[in-house]
């Protein structure tokens, strides 16, 4: 349907930047998420896309039209905000057709296309119901289904299942998916977790103070982050500093590491991540030679959660975490020797 | 977080009729009787007025405006501190004591005479308190040979009256803050070993300091420039600053001796508002 | 111990709530009361009322009360809304300032505001009469209609109003189709406010009121000063059955005590 881009756009309040001239693409169709700390920008600039906040410097194009200077209502676009602010003094019925009934469209019509949207969002027969008569589920649905029904060129979604309790925010999060695709809108939304961004987004783009740290495909973006900050945003990382030895390895105060990555010039210092889930954990015996990293530590904790255990390693000064599956092996226990072990290529080369 | 920033005209255009009112009707005529005060007489007349102090001399030469100030004021602390004393237990039951629906109910009930008519308000006391009223009357049924109680027009049938016009002024204000002091410290505390009376005084009362505050002024400020509940239950022994400026304007038709009264006594009320101003100031945000 | 301190507190409430009550109770059995004199014991009687008719003074007085009061409550109510509106969905530099200038006719005591509108009026050429009362008392119920509208404006925050622009809905349309009517229960409560406060006002009518134009407390003072007939009595009773009811009313829409 729409491509936006964001070109270089900056907004500063007094003496808060918060956004640092900004540069993006959303691809025709795209489901992409804008993740980041609070305060990182990712709503301010959520809020420049609706038109709510105007940019500083920079454009925002929809379809290669500059629309820095179109009202917020003629943007068409489509917006789900945090708590749904459905209207509480209107049905369901007329909350979805409120954006048909301000352009003026026929009675007839307006029917029709609700309760079509009604049934996609799987809401049929509610039309009568007040917003307070409703679950939170079902006033996410009913938000969603009010954005949606104008048939606008791009959809926003503020937070959008944040409201909700775990559960439901995982079928939520298939559900919302599913209607995305379904539709094929252009869409955009913001969140602080990480993993509703993961699950979410064809690409995703992480936030910090009021830049993009980094941009890409969520599988790209968590195996292969570029900073420590996206290394440590998006999911969880063992750091390891040390200096660029020979021969591809780097030396650090527990042995030679070895990666898969570029490196700098030999001498410099380098720091590498390593995901917890990437981690081989074993007894004290020297595990297979085909694993190019290894250390030896003591167990300081285990952390048992049902599918899966999350180790402490204490290994020198330092704590390693660890994240092994519940696969009905020997869980280890505080004060073992255990051994631990990585391939090369998934030592990744971070910038600190 | 968004571009409040509005087309300047919209703002100006929202908020100028209703500030344009106010400037006519408030600021404008304060200005005019400021610049009356210092006049020798009224403009309106035959005589060319000229600039004088003699008005503001006035005040300070003659004792028996002192006399009243000092007794205007002196109503007021007693009032306020009536207020105060009465209302803040009140306000505590309310706030604390009374759960659900009750309190709702309770709290319309002690607001609405409030906003009954005040004149017919204080001229109902009058048949309460005077001989053959309702006071006496009772305390005849109860004491046959008791002399006759006659409290209307003394000083302190103002008080019992204006105590009573003003009284829901200072319930509202400490219920307010009451109100507003979330249960879980007071559980807190005791669970923390402290008994009852320390509760109250070292979390209860320094947080409804706002609210004590509030009423003050709310209560102190017009009480002092009363004139109708002392003219009706005080009678001419406890005529108040107030009556004398209400002569000046009604009866005497000597305003701009009138004009420095009433400024005086805003001067007062200045002062006043200052002292108050620092336990306000928190709570100044939410009120308007 | 804490059972008994509870309770105690709780009869001592009742005991503050009765003598709140007494003049208002008194009033209205005297109405009632056959005696011109207020002797008791109390003979059943509504002569007063039948005779409240006959009384043109307090008649007119009345009628001048009720359409003062209803100019005031629309005029303040429209003008106090608009500032409201502004105050609750807008920033602007000197709002603080703005803030601050609504408390002078509320803290300043109504005796020399009315006194100063008398000064005022009359220099300027404005005189006194029902004309100057609607500037007075407008001027009075301001700061309240301001208050009691910003704070419902303020309760439901600028998201609707934003999510309405999304949809597709031009600053009119948004303001008419949600602000409004989400905003109505705050503009009915003031606007009952507004006109208890004109209905009730007795000082800055006392000033501003010429003789034959009065209104009804400032006709209830003169005759309490002169010593006055039974059916002044007869007609507090209604004032006050009318301003407490119309204060339940206020309450019915605006909820006291942060419940909402």
């Amino acid at each position: 349907m729409s491509v936006v881009e964001i070109d270089k756009v900056v907004k500063r309040y007094d003496s808060v930047t918060a956004l640092a001239g900004v540069t993006l693409t959303f691809a025709d169709g795209e489901f992409f998420g804008l993740l980041g700390p609070s305060g990182s920008g990712k709503t301010t600039l959520l809020r420049a896309i609706a038109g709510f906040i105007k940019p500083d410097k920079g454009q925002i194009r929809l379809d290669g039209r500059d629309i820095g200077r179109t009202p917020v209502h003629r943007r068409e676009i489509g917006m789900v905000f945090q708590n749904y602010a459905l209207f509480p003094h209107l049905n369901v019925f007329d909350n979805i057709a409120f954006g048909l009934s301000v352009r003026g469209i026929r009675k007839a019509e307006q029917v029709s296309r609700v309760g079509e949207i009604l049934s996609l969002v799987r809401l049929a027969g509610m039309e009568r119901r007040t917003p307070r008569q409703l679950s939170g589920g079902q006033q996410q649905r009913v938000a969603l289904a009010r954005a949606l029904v104008t048939r606008p060129k791009l959809l926003l979604l503020d937070e959008p299942l944040g409201a909700l309790d775990k559960r439901l925010r995982q079928q939520m999060q298939i559900e919302l998916k599913q209607i995305q695709r379904e539709v094929g809108i252009t869409t955009v939304f913001v969140t602080h977790d990480q993993e509703e961004a993961l699950t979410l987004s064809d690409r995703i783009a992480i936030f910090n103070e009021g830049q993009i740290v980094q941009s890409g495909r969520p599988s790209e973006v968590y195996e292969r982050p570029k900073t420590a900050f996206a290394a440590n945003f998006l999911g969880d990382a063992n750091f390891f500093e040390g200096r660029v030895a020979a021969r591809g390895r780097v030396a650090t105060e527990w042995g030679y590491l070895a990666t898969n990555d570029d490196l700098p010039p030999q001498g410099q210092p380098v720091m590498l991540a390593v995901r917890p889930e990437k981690i081989t954990i074993g007894p004290a015996a020297p595990v297979g030679a085909s694993l190019g990293n290894r250390l030896t530590g003591h167990l300081a904790q285990a952390v048992y959660s049902g599918m899966s255990t999350t180790y402490r390693v204490t290994v020198g000064a330092r704590e390693v975490i660890v994240f092994e599956q519940n696969r009905g092996d020997h869980v280890f226990g505080p004060g073992e020797t255990v051994s631990l072990a990585w391939l090369p290529t998934h030592s990744v080369v971070v910038t600190p | 977080m968004s571009d409040a920033k509005p087309r300047t005209w919209t703002v100006i255009g929202l908020t100028a009729p209703a500030y344009l009112w106010l400037a006519v009707t408030v600021l404008l005529p304060l200005s005019a009787m400021l610049f009356f005060s210092f006049l020798t007489v009224a403009p309106f007349g035959l005589e060319t007025p000229a600039l004088t102090f003699t008005n503001y001399l006035d005040f300070i030469h003659q004792d028996f405006l002192h006399t009243l100030t000092e007794r205007s004021l002196m109503l007021g602390v007693w009032v306020t501190l009536c207020c105060l004393l009465l209302g803040f237990p009140a306000a505590l039951a309310l706030a604390k004591h009374v759960k659900g629906r009750w309190r709702e109910a309770l709290f319309l009930l002690v607001v609405l005479p409030f906003w009954s008519n005040a004149l017919v308000r204080v001229f109902s006391w009058t048949m309460v308190l005077r001989e053959g009223g309702m006071v006496d009357r009772l305390i005849h049924d109860v004491v046959p040979g008791a002399p006759h109680l006659d409290l209307l027009f003394t000083y302190w049938a103002v008080v019992i009256g204006v105590v009573h016009s003003y009284l829901p002024y200072v319930i509202l204000t400490c219920y307010i803050s009451l109100q507003a002091i979330d249960d879980s410290l007071l559980d807190a505390a005791r669970s923390l070993g402290a008994p009852g009376y320390k509760v109250f005084l070292r979390i209860i009362l320094p947080l409804s300091v706002p609210g004590i505050a509030a009423g003050t002024i709310l209560v102190f400020v017009p009480v002092i420039g009363s004139f109708m509940e002392p003219r009706i239950l005080g009678g001419p022994r406890s005529f108040m600053l107030g009556n004398v400026i209400e002569d000046q304007f009604t009866v005497v038709f000597n305003w701009p001796l009138g004009a420095a009264l009433s400024f005086i006594l805003l001067g007062i009320v200045l002062v006043v508002l200052a002292a108050c101003y620092p336990f306000l100031r928190k709570n100044l945000q939410g009120m308007a | 111990m804490n059972r008994v301190w509870s309770l105690s507190l709780r009869i001592y409430l009742g005991l503050v709530l009765g003598f709140l009550y007494v003049p208002i109770v008194v009033m209205i059995l005297m109405a009632f009361n056959q005696s011109p004199l207020y002797e008791l014991p109390i003979v059943w009687s509504t002569v007063w009322f039948e005779n409240l008719p006959l009384n043109e003074r307090l008649i007119d007085a009345s009628i001048n009360s009720v359409a003062l009061a209803t100019a005031n409550t629309v005029v303040a109510t429209v003008l106090g809304t608009m500032a409201a509106f502004a105050f609750a969905r807008y920033e602007f530099r000197s709002k603080p300032l703005l803030r601050l200038l609504l408390f002078p006719p509320i803290t300043i005591p109504w005796l020399i505001t009315g006194t100063s509108m008398l000064v005022f009026f009359f220099w300027v050429g404005i005189g006194r009469g029902l004309h100057s009362l609607l500037l007075g008392h407008v001027a009075l119920s301001l700061p309240y209609v301001i208050v009691v509208v910003g704070a419902r404006l303020k309760s439901f925050g600028p998201v609707y109003e934003e999510a309405a622009a999304t949809l597709g809905a031009s600053p009119w349309q948004s303001f008419s189709r949600v602000t409004l009517p989400l905003m109505a229960p705050g503009v009915v409560a003031a606007a009952l406010f507004a006109f208890a406060i004109s209905f009730d006002q007795f000082v800055i009518s006392y000033f501003l009121a010429p003789p034959g134009q009065t209104t009804l407390p400032v006709e209830i003072y003169s005759a309490i000063r002169k010593g006055f007939t039974p059916e002044v009595n007869a007609i507090s009773t209604i004032i006050i059955v009318v301003s407490m009811g119309l204060m339940l009313l206020f309450a019915r829409f605006y909820k006291f005590g942060g419940e909402r």
